[in-house]
Formats: structure tokens, C-alpha cells, sequence
């Protein structure tokens, strides 16, 4: 076993001598689960603000407990085995979570029309939250083999592209952009990591500069679209489509330095927020807990996006850097994409903030993603 | 499990890294910076952006101030009425809405397909919104939903303010009603301060709109905490945000405390019966409305809510004119009524004195024009005081043919009232009209003719009067002479009684009648009631002195052999109008009334019976002491006369007063 870490061999090679459970457990990187316990008590502590309105949310913070109990399970489940075993089972969890996919769309509970939830006994799981996660173990799993190195052209992109846009489509169809495009963008991101080749980058671009128009006539639905033109000009139609974005720049911004106290959110106890438990959760924080309280919560997710960049940077393997990278990216797209669209930077697109959010399946993800970058770092001396 | 080589492809990734972070960091900047820009600086914008979204200001009305009499009996008030609505929300289920409307019709007695009608038609606003189903619901009705209430959900009685006058149709005039202010009024009323919205009320007739400003109340606001739907949030939790601004609590219009005596509008109205005219007493020493009538009438109350187009559309046919106030915005010409004018200007102006008599053939002649006498076979030889009382037409032109010109009649006139509004405060009262020589002059670009004097010296001709200014005339002779500017509200109160403000007596020309004039004319009009000759001598109270002056009016122009045809023969609309003045008691008067009863006939018995009750009314009530019924009774009875009241007497003098002139130009207006 190779390894170059900056720590001294002579610690680790030691640590392993005396015993491997003490040293693990003196090594346990608990950082990351120490951000995320503290983002999950705000996340809950702020779900009894928001969901204690009258209406279909009502109490739903215990639900969210109960899956936030499911996560440590799945979490502690994630610590035990080496990292290696998620690569060896990348295309199996990949095709599992197709599967899935395509079960919702043939057996899936509707809601709010969109078909996005498939039924486990009791439970409601949304599959295409896991595929998020499952598209960052594939594709690790898939560039942990690929030799190149001169950055990747057109040829060397067509299979993962393939890889991403079949369970996109699928998440598409739901129709689910959030999801889609946090998958997208956690691809993207991770290909340029990977560097790709600088005049395909041009082609990509150009072919995007045309596609998007095209995109925007064919591709997206008329909801879809309106919602980008509310982003461009929100008070065009204050009452109609603007509604939502007008009314969560208002409750952040009425939050002011302090907030309005806690449960007492105008803004979201009297309905005037849209969503206010699970898209726009980081409104109903700010609105009561104010510049303070939203500064602490972005410094957290700070803590968590550093931490896990940490981890992938000091991974021994390409397998574990990239699935740390995918995953502090995938991380990375709903924390911007949902505070941006909460505070007006972004058109509304549906992406749960992650930890914050109501949502079983989104919670589940986040809480394994977490697992993964705590198992990734707790082996990187056991090479 | 790394591949060969990979440390040097991570090394080369690791070198990568510092693009992620400084993305990273780039990224949560903008957010953070994002976050400073909302909250930090634009903070107070948004939070009063939000304060405006939940804080609902809801108008809280100000009830109007309340209208008593002089003896403060509530006249107008502000009464509950109650609506029936429902609230869809409550009605989801069809089966559910079947059960509701199937009791509900049976309640208010409406059929089921209607009130189902009434729902589909709201169906375009909020499930939330109540939709009005009935006004006005009667009180068996209230109670009849509310003890159905458990077993109609959605069902709500709700309760407004509705504007009552507590006596129906009387004073209605008077006292006015109140409207929806409407789109043309609006700019209007809004000029220079915003003070109405579309919705208020408004008065719109009477007094009522004469003293809106004083009637009307200050509107207050409520401040409500209201969700995205707008319903109101009973949530107690938030409750002390709201207490840094409560709204203003309404305030209540001023109480208006009125001159008029109701039970002598009571009385009044009993009086009149059916007949069509007006009635106005007024306290001769001070000018104050003692009653004021007009007939035909309407209810206000109808008016405070909206009023129905049928009966709307039932008053403007009507083709006496109910929503007229005949007191003071139609003219009439005074006939006989006028002569004490007449008499007053020639004794004031010295043409005619004490002793004068002038001898009555039933006729005279003038150039080639023959005037005629109401009595056929004439007065004969008649002094001021006898024409007066038997209303001797023969007398008046031969006083018109002394006095220089009809001005000096219109001097007088002048001064006592008549050709000018009275300036009481109500609106649009009518001027009347006194013709002169210089008015002829510019009207008709004609010269006076002499023979005009004549017609205007027994009321006739282009004279015009109000109801109110004969009331308003006589009372200054009953007074000797001191004309006083009518008026009919005595104060203004807050809603607990504070008192604002005091109307008191204004007089507005003192023309100090020469006592003898006040005397003579007096006993003239003493006569008419209680000498034997007097042409309302069947009207007398015994023991219970009056005097006055009746009137018939004749309104067609006839042809010499109609004039002296009965007029009861005539059709409704032609017959002459009965005009009664007069004043009580003789001395010091405290009521001088003036009755127009329109196509009744005669004066005597039209008018005067009309005029007869209020003042007995009056006097009994003003002076038990002295003319309290037991109290007359027994100084008849010590005076060896009986309380017995002449019965009417027979036919023949019926018509004693007409005044029959042929040369009557045009049959007087009613315009304004």
C-alpha cells in the first residue's frame, strides 16, 4: 500500500500496529457529522416554526425526525465497510436507482402534478433524490478507471454524458428540473475537474449558446418558462408568478439584523410564503432569526463545503476524490441554487436546501453523502 | 485499490483544488452579500413591505348622529337590520348544500332553485367570501335561523346599521334621507380632503343632507392581522405587534336636537288625513318650526339601504309628487290669504284708515273690465275689519286702486316676508314671487297694468308664496311686526349629550307695524273665525280663541258661467287649493300655521279644520292652565255657554271665499 500523505508514516504505520479500532477511532473524522448534527437541530427546531401553520404541513417536523433516525442508521451502515465497496458496486446502485426511476413513472404517486414519489410500505421515497447521489458513486466509479489525462475530448465524453442524461431524461419526465439540473450540474463540475479538452469546452459552449433559446422554446415546460421570466422581472407580475420571489425576498429581507423572533414570521405563519417547509425553508429562518441568524447558517454550510473539499483533497485514491468531490458539489448546487432563489438571485427552480428542507428522500441523501465523506476520510491512512 | 500511477493524476488534481475553493468562497459571498442586501440594507423596506402584507385596516363605520324633537323624542336612529349570508367555504359537499338550502328556504320563504342561483353567481370569488342572500331579515326570521344555526353550517345573520325614522313617513322632508354617495358626487365631495369612498353614506335629502357635516361621524379603523388569504387571524401570539397601532376607534356623528314638537306633527299628520298639501306652524316670538308637513310622503328608512327600484319607480309616478316638500319648494299663489297684506299696506300707508268703508255691489268695473266678488250678491257697505273677516274682494281693489301702485303692496309684502326665501336651513326652498312694476317691466318688457293691482291686492296674479312664508307672514302680524328668519334646529349635541352649539332667535326685518294696524288687522282676522260673518266661523273653539284667514284658490282659468259652479263637481285636479293662516291665541301668539291643502276645495273646509286641530293641539298642550279641556269646559260652563260646537254649516257657504277673476293670465306655475 502506497500512500503520500502529509501526516508521518510513522504515526499511521504505528497506529496500525497497536490497534486499528482505537486509532480509527482517536482518527474518526467527526467534523462533518459534527456540522451536520448541528444543521439537522436547526433544521428541526426551524420545521416547528414552519410547519406549526394550519395547513398540509402541519407537524410534518416529526416526520422529518423519524427520517432524520432512518439517516443515522443508514449512516452508521455507510461507516462500517471500506469506501471501496461502493465502487465496486457503483453500476449496481446505479442501475438499481434507474430502476426506481422508471418505477415512478409507471407506479408513481402524484402530487402537486408532478409524479415523484413511489410508495414503500408506509413510507414515500423520492428516487430521483437518491439518484443524485448515486450518479456521483457511478460516475467516481467510472473515471476511477479512465486513463485520461490530456483532458477529455467529444469521443471520451459520450459514455458518462450517456450515463447522466438517461436518468436525467427520467427525472425530467417526472418532471423534476431541480433535481435534473443539480444532477447536470454536479456532472459538469465534476468533468471540468477532470479537464476537459479546451476546444471542446468552446464547441460546448457555442452549441449551448444555441441550444438554450432552443431549450427555452421546446424544451421546458410553459410553467418553466414563466418562472424565468418572473426571474427576470419579478414585479411584472407581482400577484401572479412574481408572488413567489417577491414574498421571499420580503420575508428574508423583514427578518433585518435579529429576525421577528421565533414562530414569528409573518411572512410564513400567515401564509404569504409559498412552500415555507420545504423549497423556501431558508426564508422562514431569516425572516425570524435575521442577518444573524442566516449568517450562521451560511457559515455552516461553509464548514461542511471546506470540510469535504478537505477530504477529497487529502484522498489517496482518484475513486475517493472524485466521489468526495461529486458529492461536496452535489452539496455545493442545492445550497446556491436554493439560497439564491430564495433571495431573488435565481429563478424558482425546486431544490431543497439540504438538512433545512422537509423531505425524507433529500434528507436520507444528504445524511449519506455526509456518511461517504466521513468514511473516505476516516480511511485515508489505511492504505 | 489505487491504480498504479494514480499519486501523480492526484497530484496533479490536487493542484486543482484551489479553483474549487476560491468557486466556493466566490459563491457563498455572493450569497452572503445577497443576505446583506436584504436585510441589512433594504431591511426596513421589506419589513414594511411585510407589515403591509398581514396588517388589514378595516373602516369601522361612525354611526350618524341621532335627530330628536324639542321635547327629545328620537325621530331618526340608527337601527339594526339584519342580512342573511352564507359562506361557500362551509358548503363543499353538494349533498351538504342541498341539506342547508332545503331548511333555509323554508325559513326565509325563498325557493330553493333561487337561492342556489344566488350561490353560481358568486362562485367567482374567494370560497371564504360571504355571499349576501337576504336584507333586511324580519326578527322571526333571525330567530328562526339562529335556532337552526347548528344545522347550517356557512349560515351567518349579520348585523348592519340601517337609518330609521322611527315615524315612518312623517317628516320625511324634513328630516331627509341618506344614500350611497355615487360616481359624479365623488370628485366632488373629495376636493380638497379625501372624505368619502364609494359605499358611504350620504345625506341626500333634508336635513340630513343640509347638516351632513354635523350629522356625519368621523369613520374609525381596526386593525387586523390577516393571512395571504386575507382572513382575519384570531392567533393571540402576535397580538402585541398589533398594539403599537390599534386603529382609531369610530366617532359618532352629532345629535341634532330640532325645534319641531312631534306630537304636533302627530297631530298634524292626523289632521290631514289623506288630503295633498303641506303644513308649517311656527312659534311666532322666536321663529322656531314648530311643524312642518308635507303630503304625500315617504319613509326614509327605505331610502338608508338602497331603495328598491319599485317602490323608487311608485314615488317618482306618484302624480302628487311625494318626494316633493310642499312646505317651502313649491309656490302657490296665496288668494284670499294675501288680503291681509293688502290691508296692512294700505293702513300703513295711510290709504285707508279705521273708518273706511267701501261699498260691495258683488262686482266692479274697471275701464271695460268687470272684477268680480266671491259673493254674488256683494257685501255691502264693508269697513278693513269686515272685509277681512268676510274676505271681501270689492274692498281689497278699491284699497290696490288708492295705493299709488302695486309697489307699496310689494313693499310690504317685502317686509313681511313674502318674494324672498325665508333662509331657513333646508334646501332648495323657492323665492316665491311679489311682482312689481319694475319686475313687470323686465320680465315681460310690459308696463303695470292697473288692472293688475286689483288680482295682486286679493292674492291672485303673478303672486306666488311658499307654505312656509304665509306661516312665517302671519306670525310676524301675530307678533306686530318682527319677521324672523325660520329655523328648525334649537342645538347641536354630542352623542352624549354635550351641547354644542344653540340656535337662537334671528330676526331678520323689523318693520314696527303701527299698533293700530296690528289692532285692526287682528280683529279682522278674529272675525273671520268667530264673528258670525266670519268666513270660517263654523272653525271657531270655544273658549279658545284663533284668528286667521282662509283662502280657495282657484287654479283653472274659468269661463264666466263655471265660476261659481260647485267645485266638488270639478275633476280632482281642477279643483281650487284650500289655503288656511292663522295665529293663537289672538294675543301674544305662541303658534301661527299655515295649511295648503291642495284641490280640497275650500279654505274653510280644507284648510282651516287642519290648522283648527293643531292649534287646539297646541294650546292644550302649551297651556293646560289655561286651555286644557277641562279647564275650557268649565269656564264655558261659568260663562253660561255651551261647549257644544257648531256643526257645519250648510252648503251655500261653501265656496264663500273664491276668488273669481277672469283675468287670471296664466294658471301659476310650479316652477322653481
Amino acid at each position: 500500500m502506497n500512500h503520500s500523505s502529509m501526516e508521518t508514516p510513522e504515526l499511521s504505520s504505528g497506529s496500525m500496529r497497536v490497534g486499528m479500532y482505537d486509532e480509527e477511532f482517536k482518527k474518526f473524522n467527526w467534523s462533518l457529522l459534527i456540522i451536520q448534527a448541528i444543521l439537522v437541530g436547526i433544521g428541526i427546531y426551524n420545521l416547528i416554526s414552519a410547519t406549526g401553520v394550519e395547513d398540509k404541513s402541519l407537524g410534518l417536523y416529526k416526520s422529518q425526525l423519524l427520517w432524520f433516525g432512518m439517516g443515522l442508521a443508514l449512516t452508521a451502515l455507510t461507516l462500517l465497510p471500506h469506501y471501496s465497496i461502493f465502487s465496486r458496486m457503483g453500476y449496481i446502485i446505479y442501475f438499481g436507482n434507474l430502476l426506481l426511476l422508471a418505477a415512478v413513472l409507471v407506479l408513481g404517486r402524484s402530487s402537486l402534478g408532478a409524479k415523484r414519489w413511489i410508495g414503500f410500505g408506509g413510507f414515500r421515497v423520492q428516487p430521483s433524490e437518491f439518484m443524485k447521489i448515486s450518479m456521483v458513486i457511478c460516475l467516481a466509479k467510472y473515471f476511477e478507471s479512465d486513463k485520461t489525462v490530456e483532458g477529455y475530448g467529444f469521443r471520451e465524453l459520450i459514455l458518462p454524458t450517456l450515463l447522466v442524461m438517461i436518468p436525467c431524461g427520467l427525472i425530467m419526465m417526472q418532471p423534476d428540473l431541480g433535481t435534473a439540473l443539480t444532477i447536470l450540474a454536479t456532472f459538469g463540475t465534476m468533468m471540468l475537474f477532470l479537464k476537459i479538452r479546451a476546444r471542446t469546452l468552446m464547441v460546448i459552449g457555442i452549441c449551448a449558446v444555441i441550444a438554450l433559446p432552443l431549450a427555452y422554446k421546446f424544451g421546458l415546460k410553459p410553467y418553466q418558462r414563466q418562472r424565468i421570466i418572473t426571474f427576470l422581472d419579478p414585479s411584472a407580475d407581482p400577484k401572479g408568478s412574481g408572488y413567489n420571489s417577491i414574498q421571499s425576498m420580503i420575508a428574508v429581507g423583514s427578518g433585518q439584523l435579529f429576525g421577528k423572533g421565533y414562530k414569528q414570521g409573518t411572512q410564513s405563519q400567515l401564509n404569504f410564503l409559498p412552500e415555507h417547509h420545504t423549497d423556501f425553508i431558508f426564508s422562514v429562518f431569516s425572516e425570524e432569526h435575521g442577518f444573524v441568524g442566516g449568517l450562521i447558517v451560511l457559515a455552516l454550510y461553509l464548514g461542511l463545503l471546506v470540510n469535504g473539499l478537505s477530504v477529497a483533497y487529502q484522498s489517496h485514491d482518484k475513486f475517493a476524490l472524485l466521489l468526495s468531490l461529486g458529492i461536496v458539489s452535489m452539496f455545493f448546487w442545492q445550497i446556491f441554487v436554493n439560497m439564491g432563489m430564495v433571495m431573488g438571485l435565481l429563478p424558482i427552480v425546486g431544490v431543497p436546501l439540504p438538512f433545512l428542507s422537509y423531505g425524507g428522500s433529500s434528507m436520507i441523501t444528504s445524511m449519506l453523502g455526509i456518511a461517504l465523506l466521513t468514511n473516505v476520510a476516516n480511511k485515508k491512512f489505511m492504505f | 485499490m489505487a491504480f498504479l500511477g494514480q499519486e501523480e493524476q492526484i497530484r496533479e488534481f490536487q493542484d486543482r483544488f484551489k479553483y474549487v475553493y476560491a468557486a466556493v468562497f466566490i459563491a457563498l459571498g455572493l450569497l452572503l452579500s445577497r443576505l446583506v442586501f436584504l436585510q441589512v440594507l433594504n431591511g426596513d423596506k421589506m419589513r414594511q413591505y411585510s407589515e403591509e402584507n398581514r396588517i388589514k385596516r378595516v373602516k369601522v363605520a361612525a354611526p350618524r348622529g341621532m335627530i330628536f324633537d324639542r321635547n327629545r323624542t328620537l325621530l331618526t336612529d340608527n337601527r339594526p337590520a339584519f342580512d342573511l349570508e352564507v359562506i361557500p367555504q362551509y358548503l363543499r359537499e353538494s349533498k351538504e348544500t342541498d341539506r342547508v338550502l332545503t331548511i333555509l328556504s323554508k325559513l326565509i320563504k325563498m325557493p330553493k332553485p333561487k337561492l342556489q342561483e344566488i350561490l353560481d353567481r358568486a362562485k367567482g370569488q374567494p370560497s371564504f367570501m360571504p355571499v349576501k342572500i337576504k336584507t333586511d331579515l324580519s326578527r322571526d326570521e333571525v330567530a328562526a335561523i339562529e335556532s337552526w344555526r347548528i344545522d347550517m353550517p356557512g349560515v351567518e345573520v349579520k348585523e348592519e346599521i340601517k337609518r330609521t325614522n322611527v315615524h315612518g313617513d312623517i317628516a320625511a322632508h324634513l328630516l331627509g334621507y341618506i344614500g350611497e354617495v355615487n360616481h359624479s358626487e365623488l370628485p366632488i365631495l373629495n376636493k380638497e380632503t379625501q372624505k368619502y369612498k364609494l359605499g358611504d353614506n350620504i345625506g341626500k335629502f333634508g336635513l340630513e343632507q343640509r347638516l351632513e357635516e354635523v350629522l356625519r361621524g368621523i369613520d374609525g379603523e381596526e386593525v387586523k392581522e390577516v393571512d395571504a388569504l386575507g382572513r382575519v387571524k384570531l392567533d393571540k401570539r402576535r397580538g402585541r405587534v398589533l398594539d403599537e397601532d390599534a386603529g382609531k376607534p369610530a366617532k359618532p356623528g352629532k345629535n341634532l336636537i330640532l325645534t319641531i314638537d312631534q306630537d304636533l306633527q302627530l297631530e298634524a299628520t292626523k289632521a290631514f288625513g289623506d288630503k295633498i298639501g303641506s303644513l308649517v306652524a311656527i312659534n311666532p316670538q322666536t321663529g322656531e318650526i314648530l311643524a312642518m308637513i308635507s303630503r304625500p310622503s315617504f319613509d326614509p328608512t327605505e331610502f338608508s339601504r338602497g331603495i328598491p327600484t319599485a317602490i323608487w319607480s311608485k314615488l317618482l309616478n306618484n302624480e302628487f309628487h311625494p318626494l316633493r316638500d310642499k312646505t317651502l319648494q313649491d309656490h302657490y299663489p296665496p288668494g284670499s290669504v294675501f288680503k291681509t297684506v293688502t290691508a296692512v299696506a294700505g293702513l300703513e300707508e295711510g290709504v285707508i284708515d279705521e273708518k273706511t268703508s267701501f261699498r260691495c255691489t258683488g262686482s266692479m268695473r274697471v275701464g271695460n273690465r268687470v272684477y268680480h266678488c266671491h259673493k254674488k250678491q256683494g257685501h255691502g257697505e264693508v269697513s278693513v275689519v269686515q272685509a277681512l273677516t268676510q274676505s271681501c274682494d270689492v274692498f281689497f281693489y278699491r284699497v290696490a286702486q288708492k295705493l299709488k301702485s302695486v309697489d307699496d303692496i310689494a313693499k310690504w309684502a317685502f317686509h313681511l316676508g313674502l318674494g324672498k326665501r325665508t333662509g331657513i336651513n333646508l334646501a332648495r326652498e323657492v323665492p316665491g314671487l311679489i311682482p312689481t312694476e319694475e319686475w313687470k317691466r323686465k320680465r315681460y318688457n310690459q308696463p303695470w297694468n292697473a288692472g293688475e293691482s286689483l288680482s295682486v291686492a286679493i292674492g291672485q296674479s303673478f303672486v306666488l308664496t311658499t307654505g312656509l312664508q304665509l306661516a312665517n307672514l302671519y306670525a310676524a302680524i301675530g307678533n306686530g311686526g318682527t319677521l324672523y328668519r325660520p329655523y328648525i334646529v334649537k342645538s347641536v349635541e354630542t352623542y352624549d349629550g354635550r351641547v354644542l352649539e344653540e340656535f337662537n332667535p334671528e330676526p331678520v326685518g323689523k318693520h314696527e307695524l303701527h299698533a293700530k294696524t296690528v289692532e285692526l288687522v287682528t280683529q279682522g282676522l278674529w272675525g273671520v273665525i268667530n264673528s258670525p260673518h266670519g268666513t270660517a266661523y263654523h272653525q271657531r273653539l270655544p273658549g279658545m280663541d284663533f284668528a286667521g284667514k282662509t283662502g280657495t284658490v282657484q287654479l283653472m282659468r274659468l269661463s264666466a258661467d263655471k265660476i261659481y259652479l260647485k267645485c266638488q263637481n270639478f275633476k280632482f285636479k281642477e279643483r281650487h287649493n284650500g289655503v288656511f293662516v292663522g295665529f293663537a291665541p289672538v294675543k301674544n301668539p305662541a303658534i301661527a300655521v299655515a295649511v295648503i291643502a291642495e284641490h280640497a276645495c275650500s279654505g274653510s273646509m280644507g284648510a282651516a279644520p287642519i290648522a283648527r286641530a293643531v292649534i287646539k293641539a297646541y294650546l292644550e298642550k302649551k297651556f293646560p292652565d289655561l286651555y286644557g279641556q277641562r279647564v275650557v269646559a268649565e269656564r264655558l260652563k261659568s260663562q253660561g255657554k255651551s261647549t257644544f260646537v257648531p256643526p257645519t254649516p250648510p252648503a251655500a257657504l261653501e265656496d264663500e271665499d273664491v276668488v273669481v277673476n277672469d283675468d287670471i293670465e296664466a294658471v301659476p306655475g310650479r316652477d322653481e
